[in-house]
């Protein structure tokens, strides 16, 4: 007979219900304020609806009618220095967030304060995609951002904020405060790995995420009873060992409650916290008819919640306790409704050419055409000043060193000089150094500088990319293996990526991205990419790689000065070679934006980067060609050195780019291109490509050696070059 | 089974010919002689004709097209063959060789040929028929002047690179065409507010800069002169128009000298070449021929078994189609010694150019009564002055003297060319 022993999980799983006590023992300038949030929330949402019933709203506008409750209640309580972020659905938390920051306490004699109409203003004229808006019209429904406010930005991808904002809880505690941050989420986003990867991580790491889920029953049409077995949804983080609340999010109130006892768990350093709210949404996923008008659910259903209205509830409630007449709600509501006229006065007009009575969007308000890719990067004023140093230039004292000793050694001195620094990645705490010793020494010296992450790319990833547009540190994030980017993709390209841009063109991301690329080490098809292709598609990204320990360490400082993200690229043949670096001084950059001239010549331009640098010397030393061999050193569209590829090209006419991963992610694709149309009257043949072969590098040694390009296809390409120039 | 009606090489080493026109229709019937085209070449529009019967299925070249010797330009399908014939082959596609400055566009468009055929694809050009420049190559060709199609690619294919501008004679003015030269245009900005026009080159007067060019930078000419005495000539000239039908004139009469004299001196009857002198039997005498288009020499063959009337009705034939543009490509071709008269016109004396490969020509003035001095004695005498050039490769000075000395010697004593 088997022994049976009960275990139990390691926190509370509970719901909190309200009851007339509460209501009477509450706070009457809190339900006030509820009562105004609830109102001017509804009303907005209601002119939104009606704007985008007369196709005003470019896009989506997913309303939150019904589910006030959730945000106002838990938002109601939290400090300015508290953040939050949203899914698509994320009206109604922006503007509880946006008008509890300007107005802490509302008044429902006196609703709408011209701090607040301004609040309401500026979020619609964002939802319409017009100048004036938080975002400058770039974010619109789905992307809300003010920073100010502690609002971080809601998010269209289901799920993907939450990573984002376990980053910028991490920093709100390793920066010393009680902060906390709350992200919100719908039911279809409990199943999705960011979700559950942050779940974890910030479990492991005690971080102060709130992790907010709006159950509305329906993930657009499929309910959350078809999409899991556990309906209970909070019953997610009990598995993750996260206290987890359950609540009925009609009743702001027993919301309000919940969160107090969350802010005690998550403020005092305990960690995460997992809230459930049942709430619903009264129209459907986008729109203005209801779920039931597309055949997902019953008229009587919808019924039954409206009867539950938040608005409804807090007002009753409140007039049951003598805190207001029914006539004061009226006028709450009646404000609220004017203070949305006015918003539409504001930014529309008669269109005179429509039918009688139609709107249209103001002419002027619109952003100009010219804005569309301003403030895609940083304008590197904050690399203004750098002290620069090359190499070939030198003439201090140097140190013979391995290259990925250069990598520790740097770091190192840049972790001694920024306190900022945070470097997070799989194993880079431990096996002295991480996989291949790059943070050697920085575990012990920077104590919770050097962390370990759980092996999920896309939380970690976006726990860097939340830390860094928070802006208080400055993260180091490592992919063990470029191929990774994949898994963490959303977080690497659609949130780090594209956030400065997306959100208006003003929020910085510092964060460094390492990884290398270990062709030649038989890991096989799922970790032998170069990225540097990849990243180039993502016009967010820059992209640096060094060659040599020199190249490294001021590229290195260069990235981390920079405020967009870097893509670091190393190579694993590099590690082990050797080379010299200033010996008392670690603090140089190389000059943005400038590629090296290893070597020169007349007759040929051959671009490489990397470990293919040295290859391509070797090769040109072996067939004889006379040529400039230009190590990029910065990888992408707006950092790479344009000047430096098209004098050696009015020079030579004869181009190849040497690299040394597969076809199909190879690099040379996009710079070919860029370089005939750039110098078309220049070229005396066709741009030349040195790469690998189609498929993916296999685990067997010689499959793997023929998948590549090495020196003797680098030597192929180069004779390739010179029939190229005729007369031979 | 149709065949390929290809460019003929319609001179030594020309490598490119203009389709002027086509006489012929798709779908026509054909003869064999039937004229086809008028093919412009360096020296003149020739005629294309027929090989065989049969019907013309394609005309690939259109009329103004530049296209490389033995590239095709038209199909000829067996008689009552036609277009719709099930097409197997790949689809073959003109070679064009356009002027630099001319559109960029292909002329010649793909066309499905009927049956299966092989053509050899001149090494510069693509499928596509154009000829394969790099851009950096054409961006210097234009800017120097190079003429494009003059060239051939050593490049991948056959691509012009630009080591093969490099290395091309620059500025050669045969690359200009109907565009404005720039040298002109800054001359005449510079220095002359004068109105002017340009015209644009023709195959023949870019043949002639640059034949003439060649000769005369690379033939090593010496000149020898002589005065004839021509009064008896003149006589004989008379007495024979007198009782002939066909009109005798003096250059006819000198045609029959020169041929004569080199009956007499056959060993200055040769060409030079590289590796052997070539020594003629027969005497093959280019006449060289005014016309409107530019300087023509149509060859008259075995002058020395020609009677005066013959040469005299030949001459002027040849003179005539000449100016027609209606001459054969190989009237054109050969002889090993031209003459070239500019007396009618009142020159006294001149020094001629020699036409390649021959080895000399005779420049005949104008025949005039001078004071001569016969016997110690002033007297008026009619003297026709002459200046030989000649190719010191292939003829000595004192070869040439004697030769002139013949020619002289049989000008001077007419009847001896009647024997």
């Amino acid at each position: 007979m088997t022994e049976r022993i009960q275990l139990d999980p390691l926190e509370p799983w509970v719901e909190i219900k309200t009851t007339k006590q509460d209501y009477q023992n509450a706070d009457p300038k809190l339900l006030e304020t509820m009562l105004g949030q609830l109102h001017l929330i509804r009303a907005f949402e209601e002119a939104i609806l009606d704007i985008a019933g007369e196709g005003l709203v470019h896009g989506p506008a997913h309303s939150s009618i019904g589910q006030e409750g959730g945000a106002v209640g838990s938002i109601v309580g939290m400090r300015s220095t508290d953040a939050i972020n949203g899914s698509h659905r994320g009206h109604h938390q922006f503007l509880a967030k946006a008008i509890a920051y300007v107005a802490p306490q509302l008044d429902v004699t006196n609703l709408v304060t011209s701090q607040v109409q301004e609040v309401l203003q500026k979020t619609a004229a964002e939802i319409l995609g017009l100048a004036q808006g938080y975002c400058k019209g770039r974010g619109g429904s789905m992307h809300l951002q003010w920073h100010e406010a502690g609002a971080l930005g809601t998010n269209a991808i289901v799920g993907g904020g939450v990573p984002l904002a376990a980053g910028n809880a991490w920093s709100q505690k390793r920066a010393g405060t009680t902060d906390m941050t709350t992200s919100y989420f719908g039911d279809g986003a409990v199943n999705i790995g960011s979700v559950l990867e942050s779940m974890n991580l910030t479990a492991a790491w005690d971080v102060p995420l709130v992790f907010f889920i709006e159950n509305n029953l329906y993930a657009v049409s499929t309910t959350v009873a078809e999409a899991t077995k556990e309906d209970r949804l909070s019953g997610r983080g009990v598995g993750f060992g996260i206290p987890s609340w359950r609540v009925d999010g009609m009743d702001p109130l027993a919301v309000w409650h919940v969160m107090q006892e969350v802010e005690e768990h998550v403020r005092s350093g305990k960690g995460p916290a997992v809230v459930e709210a049942e709430v619903y949404r009264f129209f459907h996923q986008n729109g203005a008819f209801p779920g039931s008008a597309f055949g997902y659910r019953s008229k009587e259903e919808e019924e039954h919640w409206r009867s539950r209205d938040p608005l409804d509830k807090v007002a009753n409630e409140m007039i049951e306790l003598g805190l207001i007449t029914q006539e004061q709600v009226a006028d709450t509501r009646k404000q609220a409704v004017a203070a949305m006229e006015l918003v539409a006065l504001e930014l529309l007009e008669p269109d005179l050419d429509g039918k009688p009575g139609a709107r249209k969007i103001k002419s002027n308000l619109w952003p100009d055409s010219g804005f569309v890719d301003v403030g895609l990067r940083s304008d590197l004023s904050e690399l203004a000043g750098a002290k620069t140093l090359e190499q070939d230039s030198f003439t201090g004292e140097t140190t013979d060193i391995r290259f990925v000793d250069a990598i520790a050694k740097g770091m190192d001195r840049q972790m001694e000089l920024d306190d900022r620094i945070i470097i997070l990645g799989e194993d880079v705490h431990r096996l002295k150094g991480g996989t291949n010793g790059a943070t050697k020494g920085l575990p012990d010296k920077y104590d919770g500088r050097v962390l370990g992450t759980p092996i999920s790319e896309n939380a970690f990833a976006g726990l860097g990319g939340g830390m860094a547009m928070d802006g208080r540190f400055r993260p180091v994030v490592e992919f063990m293996y470029p191929d990774f980017l994949w898994v963490a993709a959303d977080q690497v390209f659609n949130q780090i990526g594209k956030a400065r841009h997306m959100f208006g063109g003003k929020n910085s991301v510092p964060l460094v991205l390492r990884t290398k690329i270990a062709m030649g080490s038989g890991y096989g098809s799922q970790h032998l990419m170069d990225p540097a292709a990849i990243f180039v598609t993502a016009p967010g990204w820059r992209i640096v790689a060094a060659s040599n320990p020199f190249d490294y360490i001021g590229l290195m400082n260069t990235a981390l000065k920079m405020d967009d993200p870097v893509l670091m690229i190393e190579h694993v043949d590099l590690y082990g070679q050797r080379g010299e670096i200033p010996a008392d001084d670690l603090d140089y950059q190389i000059e943005f934006g400038k590629a090296r001239l290893v070597r020169e010549g007349n007759d040929a331009t051959v671009i490489s980067y990397l470990n293919m640098v040295n290859i391509s010397a070797e090769a040109l030393e072996q067939t004889g060609i006379d040529a400039d061999l230009i190590d990029l050193r910065f990888l992408d569209r707006a950092s790479i050195d344009w000047g430096a590829i098209e004098a050696s090209i009015k020079k030579t006419n004869s181009v190849v780019i040497v690299e040394q991963g597969v076809q199909g992610t190879s690099y040379g694709g996009w710079l070919s291109d860029e370089i005939q149309r750039r110098f078309f009257d220049y070229l005396d043949q066709p741009v030349q490509r040195v790469h690998g072969r189609e498929a993916s590098p296999s685990i067997s040694k010689v499959l793997e050696r023929a998948s590549i390009a090495g020196l003797e296809d680098v030597v192929a390409g180069l004779k390739l070059l010179k029939e190229g120039f005729g007369r031979n | 089974m149709a065949t390929q009606i290809k460019l003929p090489e319609v001179a030594a080493g020309a490598t490119h010919a203009v389709i002027s026109s086509w006489l012929v229709n798709v779908g026509d019937a054909v003869t064999v002689g039937q004229q086809l085209a008028e093919i412009e070449t360096d020296k003149a529009v020739v005629e294309l004709l027929a090989e065989e019967a049969g019907t013309i299925l394609q005309l690939i070249g259109k009329p103004g097209d530049e296209m490389e010797v033995g590239s095709t330009i038209a199909m000829l399908g067996a008689p009552g063959e036609s277009l719709d014939t099930p097409a197997e082959a790949p689809a073959v596609e003109a070679p064009v060789v356009q002027d630099i400055q001319d559109a960029p566009a292909p002329v010649a468009a793909p066309i499905a040929t009927p049956t299966e055929i092989q053509t050899p694809v001149p090494a510069q050009q693509s499928s596509s028929g154009r000829v394969m420049v790099s851009p950096i190559a054409r961006k210097l060709a234009k800017e120097s002047g190079v003429d494009i199609s003059g060239i051939q690619g050593t490049g991948p294919g056959g691509r012009i690179v630009r080591r093969d501008v490099e290395a091309a004679p620059t500025t050669a003015p045969q690359a200009q065409s109907a565009e404005t030269p720039s040298a002109s245009k800054e001359l005449a900005s510079q220095e002359y507010s004068s109105t002017y026009s340009t015209v644009g080159h023709t195959s023949m007067r870019k043949a002639i800069a640059r034949r003439l060019t060649e000769s005369k930078s690379t033939v090593p000419h010496f000149y020898l002169n002589a005065d004839c005495h021509v009064d008896e000539l003149l006589l004989l000239r008379k007495k024979i128009n007198e009782s002939s039908n066909v009109k005798i004139s003096v250059n006819d009469l000198v045609v029959r000298a020169v041929a004569a004299a080199f009956q007499d001196v056959p060993e200055a009857n040769v060409v030079w070449t590289p590796d052997a002198m070539i020594h003629y039997e027969s005497v093959d005498v280019s006449i060289a021929v005014s016309t409107d288009g530019g300087l023509l020499t149509p060859v008259l063959r075995g002058v020395e078994k020609r009677t005066l009337s013959n040469i005299a009705m030949t001459i002027t034939d040849l003179a005539e189609r000449s100016r027609a543009g209606k001459l054969r490509q190989d009237e054109l071709e050969g002889g090993s010694f031209a003459i070239t008269n500019l007396g009618m016109f009142g020159t006294s004396s001149f020094s001629a150019i020699i036409n390649p490969p021959q080895s000399g020509i005779l420049a005949v003035g104008e025949a005039s009564q001078r004071p001569v001095v016969i016997d110690g004695e002033i007297a008026v005498a009619s003297v026709m002055s002459v200046t030989l050039s000649a190719d010191h490769r292939a003829v000595d000075g004192a070869l040439a003297a004697k030769w002139l000395a013949a020619f002289k010697a049989r000008i001077e004593n007419p009847l001896t060319m009647l024997i």
